[in-house]
Formats: structure tokens, C-alpha cells, sequence
């Protein structure tokens, strides 16, 4: 797999970008839990957010994840500002435009998702919220894009196209 | 609340004189007139008319342009003939310097390709590049050179601010009156005052009411709270917003069998078919701010009927940085009007956050 490898811009607080080892384990992740959810006859979405590895929110969409982001937060008597500005978001499809802005609203601060999403990709394939100047919107994120367009065809000859309906 | 909206007399809503409700088109419907730059030449002997359309149609046809005359009827400044002939555009007679004095009708037609009688000097014109789509960028082209134009007469009305009657108005005004009051209670608790209301107009009902709750989920805008506050009265829903009394259902989820049984069956295949109820199928939002993109993109998710709304906001994605209700690529499109009570809606963020508005 193969990784950006940018240094962090000076605005940006030191250690949130993902390695390249994070991204290939945690992707894997995403990627067993859209396998799951299509051999239980569901959306193929794998979705994780994580802070400081360990998974803070887990869901096939953006109300379940951030919900659960939410009570972790509480649970542990953190201020979610602070783990959100440190936190990846992994999902196998690109999120759709709702969840790119939901995300900028929780500036959180880097996405690595799989395949594109032609239908209602907000990182560039329907409109790029994830980087366009809207400054009320929270902060743009950067996204390590992994390829992996091939996943649902190679490992699932029969499988349906991903849907991503508030993926 | 309803039943108090449905009875209330018109005499109470005079102010509707004051707000109008005009269309947020797309922006092949709003953009500015593009020009591109075309030679003409007068037609000095009409009986050549017909033989110099067809021919200089046969040379240059003006692909793309389908929606220029060729030929337009002389401006009343000039005596001397009466009709003037599109013969091609600049970038079709490449080399020609424009401003020299050698600018010749020989100079832009090929000398074995058509016969030149009855035309006179060629001179630079500018023509519309697109189709006008709208009576206003009909006006605006026609000024250049005549097109045809296609009206939608609906457009017209709408961009009127016609399209609406008393009666409507007065109906869509307490509505928007809700979503204020909704915008207040929330701001007096310390949130963003933003509201909405969601509508089912066939039923002249309210189904429900929110205000933004930012200040407890950041992604709690008012757009979201109302949604997932509809989402509830249909038994789903994702989040309780108990806690915001301004908050609030028409359609409880014990009281969800009461709903309309074709709305339900609708709403049942829909889950079926898509894996996700599209909830609003026929509503109408009003709300008091312009959405946002997560907002306008969570509208076409649940598949809003229509969106009005009071005031326009710097991250708009209904009009104001996006136009994401006709945005073509995705699957659902829909209307969305602004202005509804616009002083009113303005002043509440006035009050609030200068900035912002
Ligand atoms: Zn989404
Ligand atoms: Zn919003």
C-alpha cells in the first residue's frame, strides 16, 4: 500500500497524521467490518474513527460514529474539541458531501477512505467540501487517499455496488 | 400548534406585502449573459436574404449556437438597409485583424464559396454564448442579437416574486413565524439562533419544529434537529432532544400508526428498495437561515419537497457557495426560495453574531 508521506504543514499539531502502518492496520479494519456488514446482507461500509489508536467511534455513518465519539468523550472526561482535532477518520468509500462538511465541523482533521464516491462524494467526486474555503464551516482536512477501488470487485465478485447513502 | 396556524385570519398577516419568496435557480439560470464575438454584415438587397442564409449556413453552420437568428431586422439608428446577417464568428476567420480598415466582407468568405451580392461591409458584433433560460437573461441577450427563447412561464412568475398568492403567503409566513420563534427560544438558551420548521403542506401541517443545538453537538444545527425530529415521528430517529422543549414532533413514535397508511407504504418501500426511508418525500422545510452543506446535503438524503428560507449565510449551500439543489449530479433536486419573512430572520442574527448574520 502505498502512502502520502507529507510532513505536517506548521500550522498543524505534531503526531495526528497516521502512519503508514496505522493506515494499512486500520484500514484492514474498516475494510473486515464492510465484509461483515455485506455478508449479514448490509451496506458495505467500514467506517473508524480513531484517537490516539484506539477506536473511538465505529459505524457504518456519520450520526452512529459521531454519537459514539460524543459518549467516549464523556466516558473518559474528554473534551471532544481536543480528540477530534487528533482524530483519523477510516472508511472504505469516500464520505458523502453531508459527512465531509460534518466532518469539517468537527475538524477532525485527516480522512483515509477506499474508493471513490461518484455519487455523493464530498472529498472531490460530487463537490470537494473537504478543502473548499467555507471558513464557517470548520477546517479543511487533508485526506491520505488510498485506492483500493478494486476492493468490492476483487474480493466479492458478486458484490452489489457500495451504496453510500449517509454512508 | 396547527389547527391555530390553519384558522389564523389573513387580516393578522398583512406584513406578507413585506417579504417576497424568490427562486434560488441554478446557475445556468443566473449567470450573467456570456457574449462571444461575431462579425455581421447588412443585407443591402433583401431578395438575397433567403440564398444568403442557407449558404452561409452550408459555410458556417455556428455549432453550439442554435439559439441565434441569423438574421435580425436593422437597428432604427442605421437608414440605409434593412436586415443585418450573422456571417461567423471571430475564431471562425482566423488572421482577420479587427480594427483595420482592410476588414472586408472577401476577407471572411472564401472567394469561390459563396456569392457575395447583397451583402455589405462586414463589422464586429457580440452574440449570446448560451441559450437564455430565464426572461431576464432573455432580456439581457436580445440586447446583442435576438435569440430564441423557451420560456418557463412558472420562472418568470417566481422571479417575480408572483408565484405565490395572499392566501399561500400568509400560510407560509406562519410557518416561517414557527421556525423564529423556535430561532428565539434556542438563542435564549444560549445556542445559535437558527430554527425550522418542517411542513407537510398537502396537510397544511406542521410535522416539526427544531432549533440549532450546536452548543451541546456541533453537528446539532437546526436543518439536522428538525430531520432527525421527523426521522422520530416515523419511529427512527437518531438522538433525543427531550432536554429543548422548542424541540418538538407533531407525530410521536407510538403515535406513528395514526400517519397516512400511503405515506407509510411509501415510505416502507423506500426502505426497502434504497436501505433508508427518504423521510421528507413531499415536505417542505422552512428555516430561518440559509443551510449549510451538511444541512442542504442531509435535504437531499431524506428528500426534501422544498426549502425556504428567511436569510442568506456566508457557507450557504442552497444559493449562497453552493447551489446543491441543482447540483445535476446528484439523484435529487429541489426547489428552494428565500425571503420568507427576510427582515425578521435577519434581525435575529443581528442580535446575535454580527459576523455571521
Ligand atoms: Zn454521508
Ligand atoms: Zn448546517
Amino acid at each position: 500500500m502505498a502512502t502520502e508521506s507529507e510532513t505536517p504543514g506548521p500550522d498543524e499539531p505534531p503526531g495526528f497524521r497516521p502512519t503508514a502502518e496505522d493506515i494499512e492496520k486500520w484500514m484492514a479494519s474498516a475494510f473486515d467490518m464492510a465484509k461483515d456488514a455485506l455478508e449479514s446482507g448490509e451496506v458495505p461500509v467500514g467506517c473508524l474513527m480513531v484517537y490516539q489508536d484506539q477506536v473511538v467511534g465505529k459505524g457504518r455513518n456519520h450520526v452512529n460514529e459521531t454519537k459514539n465519539v460524543l459518549e467516549w468523550c464523556l466516558r473518559k472526561e474528554a473534551d471532544p474539541r481536543r480528540v477530534c482535532a487528533r482524530t483519523v477518520l477510516y472508511v472504505t468509500v469516500e464520505p458523502c458531501v453531508m459527512c465531509a462538511a460534518a466532518l469539517r465541523l468537527l475538524n477532525v482533521p485527516v480522512v483515509v477512505y477506499g474508493c471513490g464516491n461518484d455519487r455523493f462524494g464530498g472529498c472531490g467526486s460530487v463537490l470537494d467540501v473537504s478543502s473548499a474555503p467555507l471558513p464557517h464551516t470548520g477546517t479543511p482536512f487533508q485526506e491520505a487517499v488510498e485506492m483500493l477501488k478494486t476492493f468490492y470487485r476483487q474480493q466479492n465478485p458478486n458484490a452489489p455496488r457500495p451504496k453510500t447513502r449517509k454512508d | 400548534m396547527e389547527p391555530q396556524l390553519k384558522r389564523r385570519k389573513e387580516s393578522e398577516n398583512d406584513d406578507v406585502d413585506t417579504w417576497a419568496a424568490l427562486p434560488v435557480l441554478s446557475d445556468q439560470q443566473s449567470h450573467d449573459t456570456k457574449l462571444i464575438p461575431a462579425f455581421a454584415a447588412p443585407i443591402t438587397d433583401k431578395k438575397e436574404t433567403s440564398r444568403l442564409m442557407k449558404e452561409l449556413h452550408s459555410l458556417y453552420p455556428l455549432p453550439g449556437l442554435q439559439h441565434i437568428k441569423r438574421v435580425r431586422p436593422r437597428k432604427p439608428a442605421d437608414g440605409l438597409h434593412s436586415l443585418e446577417v450573422l456571417v461567423c464568428l471571430v475564431s471562425d476567420a482566423p488572421g482577420i485583424d479587427l480594427h483595420s480598415e482592410s476588414l472586408t466582407i472577401d476577407s471572411l468568405l472564401p472567394s469561390d464559396g459563396i456569392r457575395l451580392n447583397g451583402l455589405g461591409p462586414p463589422f464586429l458584433v457580440k452574440i449570446p454564448a448560451c441559450p437564455p433560460l430565464t426572461r431576464p437573461q432573455f432580456q439581457v441577450a436580445s440586447k446583442h442579437w435576438p435569440t430564441t427563447f423557451h420560456e418557463d412561464k412558472q420562472v418568470t412568475v417566481a422571479l417575480r416574486g408572483e408565484l405565490f398568492s395572499r392566501p399561500q403567503k400568509s400560510r407560509m409566513q406562519g410557518y416561517m413565524e414557527a421556525a423564529l420563534a423556535a430561532a428565539r427560544a434556542g438563542g435564549e438558551s444560549g445556542q445559535e439562533p437558527v430554527g425550522a420548521a418542517m411542513v407537510d403542506p398537502k396537510a397544511e401541517m406542521i410535522v416539526a419544529v427544531g432549533h440549532d443545538c450546536r452548543a451541546g453537538n456541533p453537528l446539532h444545527h437546526a436543518v439536522m434537529v428538525c430531520i432527525d425530529l421527523v426521522a422520530r415521528g416515523q419511529g427512527g430517529g437518531a438522538y433525543c432532544f427531550d432536554k429543548y422543549p422548542a424541540c418538538t414532533s407533531a407525530l410521536s413514535p407510538t403515535s406513528s400508526n395514526s400517519k397516512p397508511a400511503s405515506k407509510t407504504l411509501q415510505t416502507m418501500a423506500e426502505v426497502v428498495e434504497e436501505g433508508q426511508p427518504y423521510i421528507c418525500t413531499g415536505y417542505d422545510l422552512y428555516v430561518t437561515r440559509e443551510p449549510c452543506v451538511m444541512c442542504a446535503m442531509a435535504l437531499v438524503h431524506s428528500r426534501i419537497g422544498r426549502v425556504f428560507y428567511g436569510t442568506a449565510s456566508n457557507d450557504g449551500a442552497l444559493g449562497t457557495k453552493y447551489k446543491l439543489h441543482a447540483q445535476r449530479d446528484l439523484n435529487h433536486r429541489f426547489e428552494v426560495f428565500q425571503g420568507v419573512l427576510s427582515q425578521q430572520c435577519q434581525d435575529l442574527y443581528a442580535l446575535k453574531d454580527p459576523i455571521k448574520h
